[in-house]
């Protein structure tokens, strides 16, 4: 039976749960927006990398470092989508 | 009788009830002739359930070239209507529908399946693979596309033309503003279209990742096989943008939300922002692989390799990056502060910097070069010095502050097709002429190719030309006439005879494609033009295994390599071929897809939902079905081999 | 079909690593979908046209049930792709079970907020906020309502024909496309939810 529980994805498991926790802080916790939002954005990116890695092997095989290669370029792009509309819109308007 | 009236057309005219009489005899006359020359099994079994990465080339480039010549009659009613002042040959109605689909039919379904016919054609034979990394997924884009494509065309028999621009800039394309049918066919035909597009960027970098030949690494690919990469990876990144934003504007006209309405809180620059963060990389989508085009046929044709190869990967891998962080250029005007086009203005002028190495290393490779003259070589030495000066009005166009007096005239028409002409066409028409011969065994004749180039450099320039000064002096596009006043006239109607003179430029590519099918000698080799990579290695016909052997690979032109310096391209033995089964699916959910958006369109909701419970159903389908491929004998290869070394 | 023993199941044929690598490309591509849903909900965010905000239809004790059930499933879901590498089809076949089922939970959970939403006056024609709100919560939820009958089917064919380098490749794939919805489920708890509340 413990064979079909590793270590690494139990582990996985409660490093997550703990990430939400630390993120319901912003919830609880009577923060200011800018502090809120560094929370959220640390809490969020480290979640999204451990499903990357522990969860979704990403960089089991030969092909890692195009994987890993691409996810960042989008990532990268997303945040440029995301902040230059904000500037856009929001803050330069 | 309530039901059928939505269908009619809300502006009609005699030249649209023409084209529906041509429309109707068309078709009448493709069925009767398929019937009666029994070509119906051959039509189903050889191209409408082919997953083979040449034939779906093929048809990609039938439909371009067919869009094409629809875009271009568009073009010239455009032109022919502000030929001279106060004309009225177009009423304003017609000419907003005739430029919003000249627009999307030139850059969706001209430019992007020409594009796509090269990449599907020529990457496979490139990199030395049997087919793409998904065959049928492959089939599937090309029927989205096409049937996407079909869709936007029956809008103007059938419900109407978009006429918001090729852009459909909210709020004018709203349901208050353009209360008929014509943009919920651009949302939907654009999407449909739109999602096989997405599917081919996955395939073509799945298939350039994970099929090449042994021995070509990454940096040993040829230019275009990087060129498509490249293009491939904007494809992924920005197709999911243009998804989203159709989605969006087709809840506002169809389920009535609001947002990009100017009530309820709605934001109509969020559409022109969101189209644009998607529509910039998209020009680039459609450069790049005319960059590689330029790339293979300059070095073939100096007889040298490519100059800088690595300074080329690079500038399009930055080119690529770039190309996702300028879009606020296409509003500059719109209102934000500085701080936002001072950087979307620099980031814009730094795009220059990578084209200029790519020019500069073209040059170079022509330096010392043994050039022939031939037509692919004419297009692209055509192309170096007009491009320039489509590129460098674009740097000007980038000052964000001197945008405020080309914004929106016809500079910036001018700009574009400037770039785009030189650019994608010129490169278009050079792949076709110089992949012609391995596509179809023969080669094109080379006199009136010739004649059809300087016509249509010598047309472009006359047409486009014009159209800076008359810009620069305040002509406003997308104004269906002008005054006498003005004193735009004269330049206007050397704009219009220029246009002439690039119709009868594409009436002799026809006549040259009539002319060779019926003059040109048929045994022309594998290799005619003296070629440097791979597509060159296999026979022409090319056996539908494209390579009897795996070629092995040690520099970027290794079929140069191997004619010059003795390298061994084939050195395995013969083994059974693994090729995937043909499949009516993808046809079929593409003609589902067809039904779909006609029914959205129409807002006919029970025909979408069933529509898309069918195209699930295709889906399950798929996934339950056990296919495994088929294998082709070693004995069969040794037949086909034996029977086209006959040939050449 | 040639199968390389000394891989894993769903990457021991040429096409599965194929696969495997194409649905990598593509959930690059959602990256950007979601993204753009994103960028159009940070713009739209505040122009709620006299309709509810954030602050007042959000719920913290629905949410946080949702977020437990997918980060679980994924969780699950993991386990279940570990079991299919040790060649377990039964507890492989039980972890699928449970991840779907827990999909199933969220779903209903998302259902019952979305009525609330519409109780509250707060429906997809009420003002861009509400509607972009749906649209980017409904493009996930349409993620993993789609999510349960791809599952549903992966386990009726792992039932039928075991695990075979097919099947598992298949399976392998579905785990991907769950852990990337609980990604962005993640980021939906984190910028819509919790930005909205705080």
């Amino acid at each position: 039976m413990s064979e079909l529980f590793p270590r690494k994805q139990i582990m996985g498991f409660v490093f997550s749960l703990i990430l939400t926790a630390a993120a319901l802080t912003v919830y609880f916790l009577n923060m200011s927006f800018a502090k809120g939002m560094v929370v959220l954005l640390v809490t969020a990116f480290v979640q999204a990398l451990l499903q990357l890695v522990v969860f979704m092997h990403a960089g089991e095989t030969n092909d890692k470092w195009v994987i890993y290669g691409k996810v960042a370029f989008m990532m990268a792009i997303a945040l440029i989508t995301v902040f230059g509309t904000l500037l856009i819109f929001l803050w330069d308007m | 009788m309530e039901f059928f009236e939505r269908f009619a057309i809300p502006n009609p005219s005699l030249a649209i009830y023409i084209s529906m009489v041509a429309i109707a005899l068309t078709m009448v006359a493709i069925v009767a002739g398929l019937t009666y020359f029994k070509k119906w099994g051959y039509l189903w079994r050889e191209w409408l359930t082919t997953v083979d990465h040449k034939r779906i080339g093929i048809m990609y480039l039938l439909s371009a070239l067919i869009m094409l010549f629809r875009g271009g009659v568009d073009a010239i009613m455009l032109r022919a209507q502000l030929a001279v002042p106060d004309n009225k040959l177009l009423d304003p109605q017609h000419y907003n529908e005739v430029f919003s689909t000249h627009g999307v039919i030139m850059v969706m379904f001209m430019a992007m399946p020409f594009i796509f016919a090269f990449m599907n054609f020529v990457v496979p034979l490139q990199i030395g693979a049997r087919d793409v990394a998904f065959p049928r997924l492959n089939a599937l884009s090309f029927w989205l596309f096409f049937f996407g494509a079909m869709l936007f065309n029956i809008s103007f028999v059938i419900g109407g033309s978009p006429d918001a621009g090729w852009t459909s800039y909210f709020p004018l394309a709203g349901n208050e503003f353009s209360p008929s049918v014509g943009t919920n066919y651009y949302m939907l035909a654009i999407q449909i279209s739109g999602i096989g597009t997405l599917m081919t960027g996955i395939n073509m970098i799945t298939t350039i990742f994970k099929m090449r030949a042994p021995g070509m690494t990454l940096m040993k690919m040829p230019m275009f096989t990087w060129a498509t990469l490249v293009t491939n990876l904007i494809i992924v990144t920005v197709f999911p943008v243009i998804t989203v934003a159709l989605a969006m504007g087709t809840f506002d006209r169809l389920f009535g939300t609001h947002f990009f309405a100017t009530s309820n809180g709605g934001m109509d620059m969020l559409w022109a922002n969101l189209f644009w963060v998607w529509g910039h990389p998209e020009v680039y989508i459609l450069i790049l692989p005319a960059f590689g085009i330029y790339s293979e046929i300059i070095s073939t044709f100096s007889g040298r390799n490519l100059y800088g190869y690595k300074s080329m990967v690079a500038s399009m891998v930055i080119i690529s990056a770039l190309s996702c962080m300028v879009w606020a250029h296409h509003f500059f005007t719109m209102g934000q502060g500085a701080v936002a086009n001072s950087f979307f203005s620099i980031t814009t002028m730094a795009i220059a910097v990578p084209t200029g190495v790519k020019i500069f290393n073209w040059l170079f490779t022509l330096w010392k070069g043994k050039i022939r003259f031939t037509v692919p070589m004419l297009y692209s030495v055509g192309f170096i010095p007009l491009f320039v000066i489509g590129g460098v009005t674009g740097v000007m166009l980038a000052m964000s502050a001197a945008d405020y007096q080309y914004h929106n005239t016809m500079f910036l028409v001018a700009h574009f097709h400037n770039t785009i002409i030189p650019g994608v066409v010129f490169a278009m028409l050079a792949g076709l002429t110089y992949y012609w011969p391995k596509m179809f065994g023969f080669m094109l004749n080379e006199r009136i190719g010739k004649w059809s180039f300087w016509l249509l450099s010598i047309g472009f320039c006359l047409a486009f030309f014009p159209m800076y000064i008359t810009g620069l002096d305040g002509q406003a596009r997308r104004m269906y006439t002008y005054s006498e006043a003005t004193g735009y006239g004269p330049l206007n109607m050397l704009s219009f005879i220029g246009a002439g003179v690039m119709a009868i430029s594409f009436a002799l590519i026809v006549y040259n494609v009539y002319y060779s099918i019926r003059y040109s000698p048929r045994n022309i080799g594998a290799d005619p033009w003296d070629a440097r990579s791979l597509e060159w290695a296999t026979h022409t016909p090319i056996p539908e295994y494209n390579f009897a052997i795996e070629p092995h690979v040690a520099s970027s032109q290794a079929f140069w390599d191997a004619k010059k310096k003795g390298h061994e391209l084939f050195p395995g033995k013969l083994e059974k071929i693994h090729m995937p089964n043909n499949s009516g699916v993808p046809f079929i959910m593409g003609a589902i897809f067809f039904v779909w958006g006609f029914s959205m369109v129409f807002s006919l909701w029970i025909p979408a939902i069933l529509s898309i419970l069918a195209i699930f159903a295709c889906m399950a389908l798929r996934s339950f079905e056990r296919d495994h491929g088929r294998y082709i004998s070693v004995k069969e290869i040794e037949e086909t081999e034996t029977k086209l070394r006959g040939v050449n | 079909m040639k199968v390389d023993h000394s891989l894993p199941l769903e990457y021991s044929t040429k096409q599965n690593g194929l696969n495997i690598f194409g649905f990598w490309v593509f959930l690059a591509a959602e990256i950007m979908l979601f993204a753009t849903l994103f960028t159009s909900y940070f713009t739209l965010e505040h122009r709620t046209a006299g309709g509810p905000n954030g602050t007042e239809i959000f719920e913290i004790a629905p949410v946080l049930i949702e977020t437990f059930v997918l980060l679980t499933s994924s969780f699950t879901i993991g386990l279940g792709v570990h079991a299919m590498r040790i060649g377990r089809k039964k507890a492989m076949m039980t972890f699928f079970v449970i991840t779907l089922l827990l999909g199933l939970v969220f779903i209903g959970f998302e259902i019952d907020e979305f009525i609330t939403y519409i109780h509250e006056g707060a429906t997809l024609q009420t003002s861009a906020f509400t509607a972009m709100l749906m649209t980017t919560l409904g493009t996930h939820g349409a993620h993993v309502t789609f999510g349960l009958f791809w599952g549903t089917a992966i386990l009726l064919q792992v039932k039928k024909s075991g695990l075979t380098p097919e099947t598992a490749n298949k399976s392998f794939i579905f785990s991907l496309y769950w852990h990337f919805l609980d990604v962005v489920w993640i980021f939906i708890f984190s910028f819509i939810y919790l930005k909205g509340m705080m």
